[in-house]
């Protein structure tokens, strides 16, 4: 009896062992390989320098910490503009030491510009390019003011730095390599898996469109990060290697169909939840009737296999052709304009939902067998916006923190000013490229003043004692190694982690030699934490951005979208308006203080204006293939671009009127007039729903 | 070969010229052998690459130090 009781637990436990040890290999294993390759490319980017006997060897460990990154296509693209950022610092220091070393105004006017300029292009560009430009600032700082008293010695610091940069470089990417690849690609296909399976899910959920609805639980900024870092992940995995092309296209064109669906998913929502509010329950069920057999479908499939794809496909098909046919409805006026808009949108959900499905299975199937089903030809590009007073903020920053240090250095006259200099400009572009800047810069100084006290440990305790040849030095800094790893794993730390890596490795006296005093130390402390505090000062002072002003901007640019697609040449792409509406949101709500409920109400903004531009864009592509003239189209299209020039209730009046009448004018015959109606209808609704356009309103922001 | 060479006169290690040739030549053989499709047969891309790129940089190396 008592056996009997045992084997099952014993059996039990084996598994809860096994369950333990496969949670263990899935979240933990990952961090402790990369710490151990942190480790490994510092230290052996440690031990190559000092063979080398390069003169900085601390510049090549902390490159590797600073390249380093999970997946070898991360680390391989931010290497490759960390190259390009070093050799555009170097070459310009060299140009200004050239040209302005004997005068001192000239050279301190240059500096500011370019660093300036650096910054401004830090923020205007995405991902890694950023810090390429970051690099070509900060490293003016290092190789040229160093040098300031002695010119002549420019090259050899120059020469020096570049080779630093190459070997930490080379270090970080052969043990990313080597050992334990991660691919992006592969984090790309379980991403891609998880993003389909969700949107299979809440399809195939009618509740997630009708019915009470929480407004707080759509996660706007990551809803548009979601897209936008796809988009940067898949231009990262293109340094991976060259065979992953067709791949990238795939990727492509799989977030750019995920793009639009979830555009219309989420206008279809909002204008549902206005019909709920508004219209009687008829109209809400004749909508439930049409979008159920959807539905259906997508529940009907068990399991997302090669089987469940063809089935769903060919009844998706069948079902794509049925939906069009079923939307007459008599209603009255307004109502019918809601229904008619919120059917189409249907109808276009369930095409959209079919398009992605299609590519997400030719995807799989690639990524399985290799074999090639959907050939690709084009792909729309990915475009970005970044708001020029947002640029011109940071570079108005840069430079004046820039020259505020410069004259501190210059009045004070101390040995290590320059020390203040790097540090302040290093953090003005590094961290103006990062969310919530001054948080950052905090973290940043509480990492830095950390690093001190840790360095001061090694430089006059352990170094001393312990160590006494390259090896044992290796055998000592270890923990630190592995310790800075891990924490670069945490994007909560990544300011604090960023603040000690800086600090640690220009404090730490990992040199060829043993060099360093306790004044010296205290001093170039002192001047580093002093350019910390200067840089958070002029985030703290150089910072009149509110909420208020990033709605208006924001509001502004929609408009004009919205003004521009009245005008703009006919093959202009959907994808195109959206990824750049998307990534101007990204970025406001990142950087320009949008409060959670003025996010919420600038991505509503960005619903309707790519569902207001798309209308306009397929009212005037029916125009063009209706032979016949169409004036009362033409003015409605006239008002609809005066109203959002200046969006005034009079304007919104006439525009409304007009649309009413237009409507009413168009006859039911030919198949285009059809289309206009049902555009028409659905900027009718949305102008007369609750759903916010793009016209600003400061009550948002309290 | 000597072990120092003088550039547009700055004094620079041989390695440094030699390293930036074979870094080309490195990507180039690189996107050749990817078009190829080798590197399906190859257990371990990313070892070979670097093996690869280890044998381009020793060969002038050891002429130099010889």
């Amino acid at each position: 009896m008592y056996l009997s009781k045992v084997v099952p637990t014993s059996q039990s436990f084996a598994i809860a062992i096994k369950n333990t040890f496969e949670e263990w290999l899935v979240k933990d294993a990952p961090t402790l390989i990369y710490m151990a390759k942190a480790t490994i490319a510092a230290l052996l980017a440690m031990f190559v320098s000092m063979t080398l006997t390069l003169a900085d060897p601390r510049t090549a460990m902390f490159t590797t910490f600073i390249v380093m990154q999970p997946q070898s296509g991360l680390v391989f693209s931010k290497s490759y503009y960390r190259v390009l950022g070093t050799v555009a610092g170097v070459i310009v220091s060299l140009l200004m030491i050239g040209a302005f070393a004997q005068e001192p105004k000239w050279f301190i006017a240059f500096f500011a510009i370019w660093i300036g300029i650096t910054t401004a292009a830090g923020v205007k560009y995405r991902n890694f390019q950023s810090y390429g430009f970051v690099l070509a600032g900060y490293t003016l700082c290092i190789v040229a003011l160093p040098v300031i008293e002695q010119p002549m010695e420019i090259f050899q610091i120059a020469t020096s730095r570049f080779s630093e940069v190459m070997v930490g470089i080379l270090c970080a990417t052969v043990v990313s390599e080597v050992i334990f690849p991660r691919k992006l690609s592969d984090s790309l296909l379980s991403s891609e898996r998880e993003r389909f399976e969700n949107v299979f899910a809440s399809l195939g959920n009618i509740s997630s469109l009708f019915g009470a609805q929480d407004t707080k639980d759509v996660d706007v900024v990551k809803f548009s990060s979601g897209v936008v870092g796809v988009h940067a992940i898949a231009v990262n995995s293109a340094f991976e290697s060259a065979t992953d092309k067709r791949n990238r296209l795939y990727l492509e064109q799989l977030n750019l169909e995920f793009m639009h669906l979830s555009t219309t998913f989420h206008s279809l929502k909002n204008i549902i939840r206005d019909i709920e509010l508004r219209a009687s329950t008829s109209t809400v069920d004749a909508l439930k009737e049409l979008y159920t057999p959807f539905a259906k479908v997508l529940q009907s499939i068990p399991k997302l296999d090669d089987a469940g794809f063809v089935t769903m496909l060919s009844q998706l098909k069948e079902l794509k052709e049925s939906t069009h046919s079923q939307v007459p409805i008599n209603l009255k006026s307004d109502e019918y304009d809601a229904f008619n808009s919120a059917a189409y949108l249907v109808t276009r959900v369930v095409e959209e939902y079919f398009i992605y499905a299609n590519s997400y299975y030719a995807y799989i199937k690639l990524k399985s067998s290799g074999k090639v089903s959907k050939e690709l030809t084009r792909v729309v590009r990915f475009k970005t916006h970044t708001d020029n007073v947002l640029v011109a903020l940071a570079a108005l920053r840069g430079s004046g923190v820039l020259l505020v240090t410069m004259a501190f250095w210059l009045l004070s006259g101390w040995k290590y000013g320059t020390l203040t200099i790097t540090m302040s400009v290093v953090i003005g572009l590094l961290i103006g490229t990062l969310p919530r800047p001054l948080d950052a810069v905090m973290n940043f100084l509480k990492g830095a003043v950390s690093a001190a006290f840790v360095a001061a440990l090694y430089d006059f305790y352990i170094v001393p004692e312990y160590t006494t040849d390259v090896y044992t030095l290796g055998l000592v800094i270890i923990p630190v190694f592995a310790f800075v790893g891990w924490m670069t794993t945490k994007p909560k730390w990544s300011g604090f982690s960023l603040g000690f890596v800086f600090l640690f490795f220009s404090q730490s006296s990992f040199d060829l030699y043993y060099k360093i005093d306790p004044t010296t130390f205290m001093e170039t402390t002192i001047a580093s934490l002093l350019g910390v505090s200067f840089a958070g000062a002029a985030y703290i002072l150089v910072n009149f951005w509110s909420c208020s002003l990033s709605q208006r901007r924001v509001s502004k640019v929609l408009r004009e979208q919205i003004v521009y697609i009245c005008n703009a040449p006919l093959n202009l792409q959907r994808g195109s308006l959206e990824s750049l509406g998307r990534d101007m949101i990204q970025q406001f709500s990142t950087q320009g203080r949008l409060n959670n409920r003025s996010s919420r109400l600038v991505y509503e903004w960005l619903l309707t204006t790519l569902e207001i531009g798309g209308a306009i864009m397929r009212i005037r592509k029916n125009l063009n293939r209706l032979e016949a003239e169409c004036k009362l189209v033409d003015q409605t299209l006239e008002a609809i671009k005066e109203y959002f020039q200046t969006p005034t209730e009079a304007l919104k009046q006439t525009l409304l009127d007009s649309l009413e009448s237009t409507i009413k004018s168009l006859h039911v015959k030919k198949k285009e007039e059809i289309h206009i109606i049902a555009q028409l209808s659905l900027i009718k609704t949305i102008l007369l729903s609750r759903v916010s356009i793009p016209v600003f309103k400061e009550a948002s922001c309290r | 070969m000597p072990l120092d060479i003088t550039l547009y006169g700055i004094q620079m290690p041989t390695l440094l010229p030699i390293f930036v040739i074979v870094a080309i030549l490195q990507v180039t053989v690189d996107s050749i052998i990817a078009e190829t499709g080798l590197y399906r047969h190859v257990w371990h891309p990313g070892l070979f690459k670097v093996a690869l790129f280890v044998c381009f940089f020793t060969l002038p190396c050891l002429y130099i130090y010889h």
